[in-house]
């Protein structure tokens, strides 16, 4: 039996909100938005720093991110010029096949996002003048298997409630952009 | 940015934390008596080693990505031999052989000569059938169903049964493409 | 039962010269193997309680068999004798070869005699752990306590060894320390329960029970 679990949700609210620096647009943040997700499209993790307008309900906004992702990589791999063999489109891929876009840029801000052939999604929304952030997203693939994959009272497949990852990965991302 | 290139599996090796095998292994041991302990029936010791080996290969697969820099497991010629030698490298410290695939490339067998669960495990005659290291099968399987490749994984050689080498027999049987998880929108 | 590390009256094993301790596996392999060994235990039990004494059976065996494994391997070593001896023992070869590292720190008990601690800043099963709210005081190093108290009893020490979480003031994580009472301490802790519940008995008006 498990006998935990179901109450860690009270946790998520003892960390602080927005860590130092952080806030409307401060100086040294530049991070909007930070979503994990498994290939089963379960939002393992979502923080939010600045995000002034929310039109969806959380879930909506999670179910339209994953599937925003999902059939933007389908129409990369499509329009791809340099590979002789192609998917049709709306033909599912499998994970690592196709060509990968990382990041997409608008007038006000820039999508980053990082696949792992093992289908977990990292996607981090920044200021469109952040750069390359393929490094830093790697870097929370390392935090999110350090604290959360190898923690044995994490049940895979499950959104992130110990404090310890959340702590780490919404520390890292809200200083380092 | 350059593309990242898959490191060797001696490079990862050293590259990670390590603890003495000892540890490892002696843990493992106290995991299997536990299991004979509960579950007195040895099928079904051998059963809960495989599910717990899934258990581990789900999470281990990102680790294993993570560390080995290997961005793509399509084909599975190139993932068998990834799996054989960086991937058992990397986290039993030994690798793995790849041999003997049949002709369609859809089976192969990883060898392992040396492996660290079986220091100073000897088969009592009361542990007939039992696999000892049925957790490794699991491992695998369970890793490689999260890169999409579902797979049956025999054992054919256990050195416990008095074989020269430990030889695991992985069939590949279908590559699961990505679906769109949810349901129609509502 | 499985055989490990127990003297084999098999050819095969024998043949194979006793592992020198020099082979590692990764940090994390035995991360995982951990991390199964307790979530199968969560299936077993009821309680935190339940789960912590499960996981030091696990522990136990595994203290027998080092033992076992390093009076062999240092053969010049004759068994521990002294209370002292075996915990220094404990605190510095047990560690070094499980853990990679000497323990942080060997005390005794202010308030009792017999009471022992072994601590750690960052116990290598709990490295990657951090605790639900609801699993309160649930440390993982009951595994480690169940070494120990592998170790004690098979070098004729019996005792009861626990972990406990010690907050240190300026650190976001506790430290982990191992309690070992002895049995002595245990027995006499005992005898005094008993002593004051015969003191109990006497005193009270024995003839009321009969008396409608």
């Amino acid at each position: 039996m498990q006998f935990f679990g179901g109450s860690a949700t009270t946790e998520a609210s003892l960390l602080p909100a927005a860590p130092p620096g952080t806030g409307a647009g401060g100086p040294g943040n530049n991070a909007h938005m930070l979503y994990i997700f498994n290939r089963a499209g379960v939002c393992l993790l979502y923080r939010e720093w600045n995000r002034p307008l929310r039109t969806l309900n959380q879930q909506q906004d999670h179910k339209l991110m994953f599937g925003l992702l999902f059939s933007l990589r389908s129409f990369t791999a499509k329009i791809d010029p340099t590979v002789v063999e192609k998917g049709n489109l709306g033909v599912p891929l499998l994970p690592g096949q196709g060509c990968s876009f990382y990041s997409f840029k608008t007038n006000t801000y820039q999508l980053n996002f990082m696949e792992t052939p093992s289908g977990i999604k990292l996607i981090l929304i920044t200021h469109p003048k952040t750069g390359d952030q393929r490094e830093p997203l790697k870097y929370i693939y390392n935090l999110y298997v350090e604290y959360v994959v190898k923690n044995p009272l994490y049940v895979p497949g499950t959104p992130i409630q110990l404090i310890l990852p959340v702590y780490h990965i919404t520390s890292y991302s809200s200083s380092n952009f | 940015m350059a593309p990242l290139v898959p490191k060797s599996g001696d490079a990862v090796f050293a590259s990670v934390e390590r603890v003495n095998a000892e540890l490892f292994t002696l843990t493992y041991g106290a995991i299997v008596r536990q299991l004979l302990t509960d579950l007195e029936e040895v099928e079904e010791v051998n059963k809960q080693l495989d599910q717990m080996g899934y258990n581990i290969g789900v999470r281990l697969i990102d680790e294993f990505l993570a560390k080995s820099n290997v961005s793509r497991c399509v084909d599975f010629r190139e993932t068998a031999d990834v799996i054989a030698k960086v991937g058992f490298k990397m986290f039993l410290g030994v690798a793995a052989t790849v041999t003997n695939w049949d002709a369609e490339g859809t089976t192969c067998s990883l060898v392992l000569e040396d492996n660290p669960l079986v220091d100073f495990v000897e088969l009592p005659d009361t542990c007939q059938g039992l696999r000892y290291c049925n957790i490794l099968s699991g491992v695998v399987r369970g890793a490689l169903e999260m890169v999409s490749m579902k797979t049956e994984i025999t054992w054919i050689r256990d050195m416990l049964n008095g074989d020269d080498a430990y030889e695991l027999r992985v069939k590949l049987l279908k590559q699961v493409p990505e679906e769109y998880p949810y349901k129609d929108d509502e | 039962m499985i055989g490990v590390g127990k003297a084999k009256q098999y050819g095969n094993v024998l043949d194979k010269p006793l592992s020198r301790g020099r082979q590692e596996v990764s940090l994390s392999a035995f991360a995982f193997l951990f991390s199964e060994l307790v979530q199968y235990n969560q299936t077993q039990v009821d309680n935190i309680a339940e789960l912590e004494r499960r996981l030091e059976d696990a522990g136990y065996a595994v203290g027998a068999r080092v033992l076992e494994l390093l009076c062999h391997r240092d053969k010049g070593n004759r068994r521990e004798t002294r209370l002292l001896g075996i915990l220094s023992f404990i605190h510095s070869t047990v560690w070094k070869v499980l853990f990679g590292k000497v323990a942080d720190s060997l005390e005794k008990g202010t308030e009792h005699e017999d009471e022992y601690m072994i601590s750690e800043k960052e116990l290598l099963v709990n490295r990657f752990i951090s605790v639900p709210k609801d699993m309160g005081a649930f440390n993982c190093g009951a595994f480690v306590a169940g070494i120990v108290r592998g170790v004690l009893d098979g070098a004729g020490f019996p005792a009861v060894v626990s972990a406990h979480f010690v907050p240190i003031e300026g650190q976001q994580r506790p430290r982990t320390t191992i309690l070992i009472k002895f049995a002595e301490e245990v027995i006499k802790l005992l005898l005094q329960i008993l002593k004051e519940f015969f003191v109990f008995v006497a005193r009270k008006p024995r003839k009321s029970q009969y008396c409608p």
